[in-house]
């Protein structure tokens, strides 16, 4: 059995490339430190205690969109390193930027119980209106009036008006010709700061939860469409 | 690299033989290679199903093992809430007698819990239409607090330990693995198969009984005043609506706005089958009647207008007492003990001694 999965990987691996994305939060500049205690756009301090969020359906675009081989959806969980570090594989090609969508897509919302990532016991599912959280962070700051300090944003909502999926579009620093057997590893920053920050800001004491579907959760969405950015990719480096 | 190529390929067909190999006597070990497919077949007259089967064919042991969780108590936080406290085979599916059913901790529903049957033909599920597959919708009561209150985490790991569900799940699905995902498709399974269309009304409709007298002026009534909404043969068009109840103290409910964030869509909520309807008493969302009479004198004189009331009922609807009889009559006919009564429906470990007949006390 141990030689079948050998082989297994060995045919795999003949006629597509690898790419392994690592998330890596950050406020601003810095790398995030949960619980540590940040200011945010409207001069409010923040201390993040939980940042999940959803990244489907991986493209990388060349002359056109490479959509990644298999179902590619990954849930990021700033408390697991493990889930920060996620390998995708793409046919060889030359490409020049990354594409995923920040949650999961409508059709995956309306096809009944799903498994993996996708599956409702990750706590990113709302039971009462069918639904996955397509993002969540939760933390403290003194600008709540809630409980503890609490803010709490679950956000979600993926048809109508107050869609929030976001499709993410990242250019890589430069084209990448990716040949069979190839790793390119790509570094994403996800900076928390536009969470809050515009087009319309979010400020914490106006509004210390979002937990369902709706204008509020879209105003959210719209801010964190902007949160990653391509710090490096690198081709063929172990 | 073509040499390097080819062994690979040889080792692969030697090693997928040998896998395919061990993967059979695996299976005839446990004596469950395939599940039974079976088939539901849509009742003469109703439309097609909307229950995507592809994705979850209907099988004889996925139904058995759906139908042992739709009655197992472990389902919920402290064993005492099976999907069946709230929906009970003699009321069809609905929790007979309560306004709100009870749940974990002396805790209350808010809403009136609806009979279960023709589900396969739904594509939203709540009174509020909040779900939009019937294999995700049990998760809602299992993990609400004052319902079922369990965590999927720990249902699953009840179901593993358990001496006979991994083998059941086996026989359901190919092998013991036990996740949501299949504990949902079970259930579905179980659901979509109780389909009631086997009353009275039905077999007048195939030409095999008739009407009484009473009986065929309460249809014709029906038809003119009812049916808009409750659309045969379903009895209910699917659709959201406001009915102009009045509101009551410590229930704030706004129905389908809850869902939409439409102010359109205040106090409305889904239309109900009329389907087996003497057996489901209470009535409306938040069980407030307790006799179809009620119900019916509602919508002769008890509708207050408001700006989403329903233009069909917000200038009442003009019934009187010997029509009301008749109407009564007529909706008698749509109880399906067929369906209420089937042995395939029961609780798989109980044999009752008593089954209760609503009938009798209506």
């Amino acid at each position: 059995m141990l030689s079948f999965s050998f082989i297994k990987k060995e045919v795999d691996q003949v006629d597509t490339a690898t790419v392994t994305i690592q998330f890596v939060t950050k406020v601003g500049e810095v790398e995030m430190v949960p619980m540590k205690s940040y200011t945010n756009s409207s001069f409010e301090d923040f201390a993040v205690s939980k940042f999940k969020y959803y990244v489907s359906n991986f493209q990388m675009n060349g002359t056109g969109f490479t959509r990644a081989k298999g179902d590619t959806y990954f849930l990021i969980d700033e408390d697991d390193a493990r889930t920060k570090k996620i390998e995708i594989k793409i046919e060889p090609g030359n490409y020049r930027a990354i594409r995923f969508l920040l949650g999961v897509d409508s059709l995956r919302n309306v096809s009944g119980a799903q498994t993996g990532a996708l599956d409702p016991l990750h706590g990113m599912f709302w039971t009462w209106n069918t639904g996955y959280i397509m993002a969540k962070l939760e933390g403290h700051s003194s600008a709540s009036r809630r409980p503890f300090n609490m803010f709490e944003y679950h956000i979600g909502g993926f048809s109508g008006i107050n869609n929030t999926l976001k499709w993410i579009n990242l250019d890589l620093t430069q084209p990448v010709s990716l040949k069979r057997n190839d790793h390119l590893h790509i570094k994403i920053g996800v900076n928390l700061l536009e969470w809050f920050a515009g087009p319309a800001d979010i400020s914490i004491e106006e509004k210390s939860s979002i937990t369902s579907p709706g204008a509020n959760a879209k105003r959210i969405a719209d801010n964190y469409a902007d949160m990653f950015t391509l710090v490096e990719a690198k081709p063929n480096e172990p | 690299m073509k040499k390097t190529k080819n062994t690979i390929s040889i080792l692969l067909l030697i090693t997928s033989a040998f896998g395919l190999m061990a993967d059979s006597c695996k299976k005839k070990d446990a004596s469950a290679n395939n599940p039974t497919l079976e088939t539901l077949s849509v009742p003469e007259g109703f439309p097609a199903m909307a229950y995507d089967f592809t994705q979850n064919p209907l099988t004889k042991e996925g139904f058995e093992l759906g139908r042992k969780l739709f009655y197992d108590g472990r389902l919920s936080r402290d064993g005492n809430f099976p999907c069946a406290s709230c929906h009970q085979q003699f009321a069809a599916f609905s929790s007979f007698d309560h306004s709100f059913s009870h749940g974990f901790d002396d805790g209350f529903t808010t809403r009136n819990a609806p009979g279960l049957f023709n589900l396969a033909w739904q594509k939203e599920f709540h009174l509020d239409g909040g779900i939009n597959h019937l294999d995700v919708q049990p998760l809602a009561p299992l993990t609400a607090p004052n319902e079922m209150a369990e965590t999927i985490e720990n249902i699953i790991r009840k179901l593993k330990a358990d001496p006979d569900y991994p083998r059941m799940f086996r026989s359901a699905f190919g092998n013991d693995e036990i996740n949501s995902q299949r504990l949902l498709r079970a259930l579905s399974q179980f659901m979509v198969s109780v389909v009631s269309s086997q009353s009275k009304y039905d077999l007048v409709k195939k030409g095999e009984s008739s009407f009484t007298p009473y009986e065929e002026r309460g249809y014709t009534l029906f038809k003119a005043k009812c049916a808009s909404c409750h659309t045969e043969p379903l009895f209910t068009d699917l659709s959201y609506r406001n009915i102009g109840l009045p509101g009551i103290p410590n229930l704030l409910d706004a129905g389908r706005m809850r869902i939409s964030n439409d102010p359109a869509d205040s106090m409305k909520f889904k239309v109900p089958s009329l389907r087996n309807v003497v057996l489901t008493q209470p009535y409306m969302h938040d069980g407030r009647f307790a006799s179809i009479e009620a119900c019916l004198q509602h919508y002769t004189s008890g509708v207050m207008d408001g700006p989403t009331v329903d233009p069909l009922v917000k200038n009442r609807i003009a019934l009187n007492r010997s029509e009301i009889v008749d109407l009564v009559a007529f909706l008698r006919t749509l109880t399906d003990t067929v369906m209420t009564k089937n042995p395939r429906f029961a609780d798989p470990e109980s044999k009752p001694i008593f089954n209760p007949d609503p009938e009798q006390h209506d």
